[in-house]
């Protein structure tokens, strides 16, 4: 490939060889990594994972963490390919795969998709570790558990549950076209959560440069071309100081006002086409909204994790105490962002516009670093930037212990209520695993579900105030499907779980995105999915 | 052994009964693309035990597929991905046929009754121009359609049958941002405009086909663009000839980034094509430009460059507020990007190793120096010189041709530089001029399981579960299943009446094939009426317009493959889409030379006259050029009430202009997946 250059380029290819060609990993991962750049990549491959079961949807998970190079997987798996499995996981070599250990064949197979990717087959019996060696599994970084018996699940998400610097879990539970996924861990902070909304622009409460700037500028008697080009910001700034000065200082507030304003700032057009001024109508409502610190960021404030913050405390909690007193100190917001959005404006007016919010931005890094520094709390800078430019859209999640929904009956019949397709379908699932575990053998009715489901909710279905009985429908269809086909590992299913799981999994670990909330339910049926949330 | 292979399928036929079973093994299926949604789809379409696939694909394996593209491993790259993928997944169940394919799918020989031997078909593709051709195809062989694609996190899949859901273009498709002729050639003010230039202007001028880039000209003259700019402009073009027989003539050093230490015959630096390319663009042309003080008046001007002064670091670019890292000279300062490009990385080469945030240690992510970029221009222009010595006819830009991209992203901060515009590194670069989308395997594993289960629904005939499915970034419901939709009544593709014609071209006349189609009425067809006839978007004859009505088909480039399309003139009948199709192997040499559709087509009669007739595809939105000097960031989209006619019947289909090309190559930039999809939930695109 163009790894290698003959003597002649590499001696005479001087200063281009260090800036031009990306080395070949990068050009492998270069897809992915506009997704979640070299911090996420990093993580990923000092990611240790363990998955339990080498079952088709287990592989299928296994290649999409393989394929953007994971560090480190190992399939922990005891059984003995079956005619079974060789039809339906495309990581075993077929009939000749048949009665060879199902761990190793498919470590084999998957392995040779990224040499880069160490894989590793365990033939030992799950039980037994977590009997004689649990350290073993809590060595990894993450867990993911396919269809276990659920004996075996319940032991193993109470270990990892035991601490909370245990690696999460990720639970797997399909048959036939159903299924649903969970994830257990303690607390989740993300940093860089690729928000949707943008970080505010400050318009309300502009910073001295800018409003300086604003002022300054001799609209009056500017050029129609230049004045067709300043940038929205620039108007809005202006038109919310000159309106202050004859109301009393305050922003419009009714109705009228902010209509009165709007009309003034299209009125302050030269020309009729002048888009700036449309695009500033269009933002007008930046003017009249305060910025604040967003109520989900002032909300991680009161967490237990900043409240009794102690020096071992994890770097978030440091740095989201830092960030509540950097945002109790006037203006009362979030350090400036210095990413301007697009907008209708030439290049200089831009390019000076985005150097004052840079410039103001850096300031209040500064600000905010010597925060951090007076708590006595060090951080890689790295971090810090990280979390300064990301403020906006922080989170932290708490998570709860596999099994604690199916332990809560009133929690149940709530779910039923409001997320009444999603939740049958879990109990009719989890109603699956406790006849299997209590008979593996056995093939179950309808009524044997059925029957297990009650059990789970305490008897009897849930009514509306208007004495409807809630769910029994969704129940049904449910119960009829895993009564049908109780066992299959659909390869149809198994791809797709095998791709959401792994999406999961990538955010777990590199803590960017949003994973999933709850039981997640998988119906390829009906081509839905939907979380069980009380 | 039996029992063994036998149980191989026990799961599926568990779950998909004996008869559907049964059924899929016998299905012809036809997937059109083997990349990133293709590869997982081979795999599922495989293990559910359809027996009869055939697989086509026109593209090689590139080394960035191998992140999601898993029947690929590295010894494969340059191989043809339909071959290599089809190989890959037969070693898993060698009871299945697999043909694979590679070749373009809008080739002629694909056409209607190719179509039509498939049960169903399955789109895996990356372009919206080719899928909106398959959906056409099938829409004429009436066979039912998979539609689906994938960008970053966000993914989809359509069902799609004729005359009972809607069809791919049922929906407008997002229009590719275009930008004004002027703009990329004389006033550019965004970095992006630097690209596009440096890709779609400069590259075909230095490296493309002879040509004089008359056609753009001619166009925007007539749109009434400024007519001694124009002239200038042409001037400018013709200078091309000199630098393209320089870059041809073998004259030239060796690639080794330096001018005048060289083996080659003329040591004189003047003999560089390189040099020479540089002095005429970003310093002649420059001061050709700067000579219509006008265009000045309202705007900064460009500086033009120095090549010599740049090399030795002497050239000083005049203080434009807006620039100084990417332009300014000497040691790279980074400037508005210190805190994620850390100042001494450019050596590091593993992305794992890096920390920090951003693009952090990736040696192409950091902005160049002026002169860095002139070593990159020079040393890039060799090897593309190099390459047309050693036997390319042509090269044009590929985001995976590392001299071609090399060169796009030298010479697009060469003229930033010029302009006062901010640069942008290599990795940017890539993405801006590649139109590249960001791809992982999750996503496609999602979107090709949804896909196989959509196909079960049509095959079983189950229309109650067919779903439009959208895969989202939501916590609370990432898959996300919608009913489908009744055919939109207003479509330009579906509604059309589908016929085949098969015919010799090249000896039936257009107007013998309307006669044919249209039949006397008496029992069948509706018999001669008023209509107009398009190829496309080409308006072929209307009432008013006949002169086309002798000549044969083939003469109007109207060949198998192709429709045509007939339009009552009045409103009162549907549209008929005519597919050329070829004559049968075994019909006599002096056999007719057509054989028209039986029955004659029968379009729905139309209650009130329709507004003016939709074109087949989606109405030519045709940019009007913006006027030479004045608001070049304005876009002036207009789509016309009507086709317009073009200046027929003259028809040249060697090469589209080069104004058309531009158009085409509009980038279609996803800065922000996630807003884009937000907002049109259908108009999610593409992975490769």
């Amino acid at each position: 490939m163009s790894d290698s250059q003959d003597i002649e380029t590499a001696t005479t290819a001087i200063q281009t060889s260090q800036v031009a060609q990306p080395d070949s990993k990068t050009r492998r991962y270069d897809r992915q990594l506009r997704l979640w750049a070299a911090t996420g990549q990093s993580s990923l491959e000092s990611a240790r994972i363990l998955v339990c079961s080498g079952s088709a949807t287990s592989t299928s998970v296994l290649k999409n963490l393989v394929l953007p190079g994971v560090g480190h997987f190992t399939i922990l798996d005891a059984h003995v390919v079956t005619p079974e499995d060789a039809g339906n996981n495309f990581f075993l070599e077929g009939l000749d795969s048949v009665g060879k250990s199902r761990a190793e064949e498919a470590v084999r197979l998957l392995s040779e998709l990224n040499d880069g990717v160490e894989g590793q087959a365990n033939t030992a019996n799950l039980d037994d570790i977590l009997e004689k060696d649990p350290s073993y599994i809590t060595s990894f970084s993450l867990v993911i558990a396919h269809n276990l018996p659920s004996s075996t699940l319940d032991r193993l998400a109470t270990l990892l549950w035991s601490n909370t610097s245990f690696p999460p879990l990720i639970v797997i539970r399909s048959a036939g076209f159903l299924a649903e996924i969970f994830i257990q861990f303690h607390e989740h902070p993300i940093i860089d959560s690729h928000p949707e909304t943008p970080a505010s622009l400050r318009i309300d409460k502009p910073f001295p440069a800018l409003l300086d700037h604003a002022l300054k500028l001799d609209i009056e008697n500017m050029d129609v071309i230049d004045h067709g080009n300043i940038p929205y910001v620039v108007i809005l700034v202006r038109a919310l100081e000159e309106w202050k000065a004859s109301h009393n200082g305050s922003p419009p507030k009714t109705y009228e006002e902010k209509s009165e304003f709007k009309k003034g700032l299209l009125a302050r057009k030269k020309k009729a086409d002048e888009e700036n001024f449309d695009e500033a109508a269009a933002q007008a409502y930046r003017v009249w909204t305060e910025t604040t610190v967003p109520n989900e960021i002032s909300k991680l404030f009161s967490d237990p994790g900043v409240t009794s913050l102690t020096p071992s405390s994890p770097a978030f909690f440091h740095l989201l105490k830092a960030l509540q007193q950097f945002s109790s100190q006037p203006p009362h917001t979030l350090p400036l962002s210095s990413t301007l959005p697009d907008m209708k404006s030439d290049t200089a007016s831009y390019v000076h516009l985005q150097k004052l919010y840079k410039a103001r931005a850096e300031e209040e890094k500064l600000v905010f670093k010597s925060i951090l520094k007076k708590n006595g709390a060090p951080v890689d800078d790295a971090i810090v930037d990280e979390f300064v430019k990301n403020a906006h859209g922080l989170k932290l999640l708490r998570g709860e212990k596999w099994g604690s929904l199916d332990a809560d009956k009133n929690a149940l019949s709530a779910c039923l209520k409001g997320n009444t397709k999603e939740t049958a379908t879990h109990l009719a699932l989890s109603a699956l695993a406790r006849i299997q575990a209590a008979n593996p053998s056995v093939q179950p009715t309808e009524d044997d579900l059925r029957t297990a489901v009650l059990a789970l909710i305490g008897g009897e279905l849930p009514r509306s105030s208007s004495g409807e009985v809630i769910g029994e429908s969704e129940l049904e269809e449910a119960i009829g499907e895993l009564a049908r086909a109780p066992t299959a590992d659909l390869p149809n299913t198994a791809a797709f779980l095998g791709g959401l799981v792994a999406q999961e999994a990538i955010k777990m670990i590199t803590r960017q995105y949003v994973p999933v909330k709850g039981v997640c339910v998988v119906d390829l049926i009906g081509s839905w999915t939907g979380v069980v949330q009380p | 052994m039996s029992t063994k292979a036998s149980s191989r399928s026990t799961h599926v036929e568990a779950i998909l009964g004996r008869d559907l079973y049964a059924q899929v093994r016998n299905v012809k299926l036809l997937l059109v693309g083997a990349g990133g949604i293709g590869c997982e789809l081979l795999k599922n379409i495989v293990l559910t035990g359809f027996g009869d696939i055939t697989l086509l694909d026109l593209d090689t394996i590139d080394l960035s597929n191998l992140n999601r593209q898993f029947l690929f491993r590295k010894k494969d790259v340059k191989q043809s991905k339909a071959l290599v993928a089809a190989r890959t997944a037969q070693q898993f169940n060698p009871s299945v046929r697999i043909t694979p394919i590679h070749a373009n799918i809008k080739e002629p020989q694909f056409d209607v009754a190719w179509f039509r031997q498939f049960h169903i078909v399955l789109n895996a593709l990356d372009n919206l121009d080719a899928r909106r051709h398959v959906n056409k195809m099938c829409l004429a062989a009436a066979v039912p359609l998979v539609e689906s694609g994938t960008a970053g996190y966000l993914g989809q899949v359509q069902p799609i049958l004729k005359d009972r859901t809607e069809c791919f273009d049922c929906m407008p498709k997002p229009i590719p941002k275009t930008f004004p002729v002027c703009t990329i050639r004389s006033t550019p003010s965004q970095p992006i405009h630097c690209i596009v230039w440096a890709k779609s202007y400069l590259i075909p001028q230095l490296f493309g086909e002879d040509e004089d880039g008359g056609d753009e000209l001619d166009e925007a003259e007539k749109q009434g663009e400024n007519a001694e700019k124009i002239a200038n402009l042409r001037k400018e073009a013709q200078a091309f000839t000199a630098v393209r027989n320089a870059l041809r003539s073998g004259s030239h050093p060796k690639p080794n980034g330096s001018t005048t230490r060289s083996r080659s015959k003329k040591a004189n630096p003047n003999g560089d094509a390189a040099q020479l390319v540089f002095n005429k663009v970003f310093e002649a042309d420059i001061q050709n430009l700067l000579s219509m003080s006008d265009m000045w008046s309202n705007r900064a001007p460009p500086v033009p460059l120095n090549y010599h002064e740049i090399l030795n670091d002497s050239f000083v670019l005049p203080n434009h507020p807006e620039t100084d890292a990417a332009t300014s000279n000497g040691p790279f300062v980074p400037q508005n990007k210190a805190h994620t490009n850390g100042h001494n990385v450019p050596n590091a080469s593993s992305s794992s190793t890096a920390s920090g945030s951003g693009g952090a240690g990736l040696k192409d992510q950091r902005e160049l120096t002026l002169r860095e970029n002139l070593e990159l221009f020079i040393h890039s222009t060799n090897r593309l010189s190099m390459r047309l010595n050693s036997g390319e006819d042509t090269i044009s830009f590929d985001k995976d041709d590392d001299d071609t991209l090399d060169f796009v992203t030298a010479a697009a901060n060469l003229r930033a530089a010029a302009y006062g515009i901010g640069g942008k590194s290599r990795w940017e670069v890539k993405e801006m001029a590649g139109n590249i989308i960001p791809a992982i395997a999750t996503t496609n594993a999602v979107i090709s399981g949804a896909i196989v289960l959509q196909a079960l629904h049509l095959l079983r005939k189950n229309y109650g579960g067919l779903r439009n499915i959208h895969l989202q970034l939501k916590p609370e419901v990432p898959l996300n299943g919608s009913s489908v939709g009744a055919p939109a009544p207003e479509c330009g593709v579906c509604r059309d009446t589908y016929v085949e014609l098969l015919c010799d071209p090249s000896r039936v006349t257009l107007g013998e094939a309307i006669e044919r189609i249209l039949g006397d009425g008496d029992d069948e067809g509706t018999g001669p009426r008023d209509v107009s006839v398009y190829e496309d978007k080409r308006i072929l004859s209307d009432p008013d317009f006949d002169d086309n009505l002798e000549r044969t088909l083939e003469s109007l480039g109207v060949t198998r493959g192709k429709f045509l399309t007939i339009v009552d003139e009045d409103g009162e009948w549907g549209n008929v889409a005519v597919a050329i199709g070829v004559l049968p192997p075994n019909h006599p040499p002096n056999g007719p030379a057509l054989i028209p559709p039986f029955p004659l087509p029968k379009p729905p009669r139309l209650s009130k006259p329709t507004p003016p007739p939709l074109t087949p595809n989606t109405p030519p939105r045709k940019r009007t050029a913006s006027v030479m000097g004045g608001d070049d960031d304005i876009e002036h989209v207009a789509p016309p009430p009507k086709r317009t006619k073009t200046g027929m019947p003259h028809i040249n289909m060697a090469s589209p202009s080069k104004k058309k090309r531009l158009e085409d190559e509009g980038l279609l930039i996803v800065e922000n997946p996630d807003e884009k999809v937000d907002d049109e939930p259908e108009l999610i695109t593409i992975d490769d």
